[in-house]
């Protein structure tokens, strides 16, 4: 003869090692050893409690590197050939100095070119109207 | 076999003031009671465990809400009993779960001890008691795992005492018949 007590407690008596098990995490949980150092509880407070944010937000930062470093490297592709002011300036002029080396006997010295009066034009009127 | 009755004071007050080895006492006296009662309600094993987990973490985490230490059982049972609750409600469940009860009945005057059950008659003990509506079987569970006054069982699962009375008497009558078809 046994008691309902006995009963039911016999029944679950395959069920001790889960509930030891989960007795132990929820302690180790509560009670885990705090770090000894001050570098250490700063990870434990700062990084470590919130660990899955922190790793979410690297997530999306990696991506935006990523995103950001192939459209730079498709940027600088197009404009690698394009050289700057000044030296597209001097290449414009060894090119006319080279020309004008060739082609010294066929075009006239820039001096013996007579210079065209300057003659202004009148305003055109109609510009004006139509603007106004 | 842990006994009914506590012949050493549960170290309460040690666990109050955070000994690691006094809540695993505490755990450890009660943790497969606590299971028991909350498997028999909710009637799966792995919510059974979860609910057990849960309760053990609210216990440490709210442990300063218990009034007096002497209270610490039914105060874990309350705990749990609500979880129990909430994961019902959550899956609209309670309702068809849940059996209104009108009028006190008799008082329950029989310890759990007194009443004795045969081998034969376990298994239909304990089909009768999956059988019974969830708040017969609550403070039937309850009366016969830790023999809770019924006082307490009104306070842990947060009744009336004369609610918990009329779903004693209830559930006591279905029992008792139960053993008188089966002599």
């Amino acid at each position: 003869m046994k008691t309902p007590r006995e009963i039911l407690l016999e029944r679950h008596q395959a069920i001790e090692p889960r509930l030891d098990a989960i007795r132990r995490e929820v302690l180790a949980s509560r009670w885990e050893p705090a770090p000894s150092n001050g570098l250490a509880r700063v990870w434990q407070e700062l990084f470590w409690s919130c660990r899955r944010t922190w790793t979410g937000l690297a997530a999306v930062w990696v991506v935006l590197f990523l995103i950001n470093l192939s459209q730079r490297d498709a940027a600088s592709a197009r404009l690698a050939p394009s050289q700057s002011p000044a030296e597209t300036i001097m290449a414009f002029r060894d090119q006319e100095a080279l020309l004008r080396e060739l082609l010294a006997d066929r075009i006239p010295p820039l001096e013996a070119i007579p210079a065209r009066p300057f003659e202004p034009k009148p305003r055109s009127e109609i510009s004006r109207t139509t603007a106004v | 076999m842990q006994v009914v009755a506590e012949l050493e004071p549960m170290p309460v007050a040690q666990a109050r003031a955070g000994e690691a080895a006094a809540w695993d006492a505490l755990f450890r006296r009660y943790q497969r009671p606590l299971y028991v009662y909350v498997y028999e309600l909710v009637r799966d094993e792995q919510t059974g465990l979860d609910v057990v987990q849960e309760t053990f973490i609210a216990a440490v985490r709210h442990i300063g809400s218990l009034q007096a230490d002497d209270k610490f059982g039914g105060w874990l049972f309350g705990i749990a009993h609500q979880k129990c609750l909430q994961r019902w409600r959550r899956q609209n469940r309670e309702a068809s779960r849940q059996e209104e009860l009108a009028g006190a009945g008799a008082e329950y005057e029989t310890s759990p001890a007194e009443l004795l059950i045969r081998r034969e008659q376990e298994t239909r003990f304990m089909e009768l008691l999956t059988q019974l509506p969830v708040p017969q079987r609550s403070v039937l569970l309850l009366h016969f795992i830790e023999d809770f006054s019924l006082a307490e069982i009104a306070g842990i699962t947060e009744t009336g005492l004369g609610t918990v009375k009329s779903r004693m008497h209830y559930a006591k009558k279905a029992l008792r018949k139960l053993l008188e078809e089966n002599p």
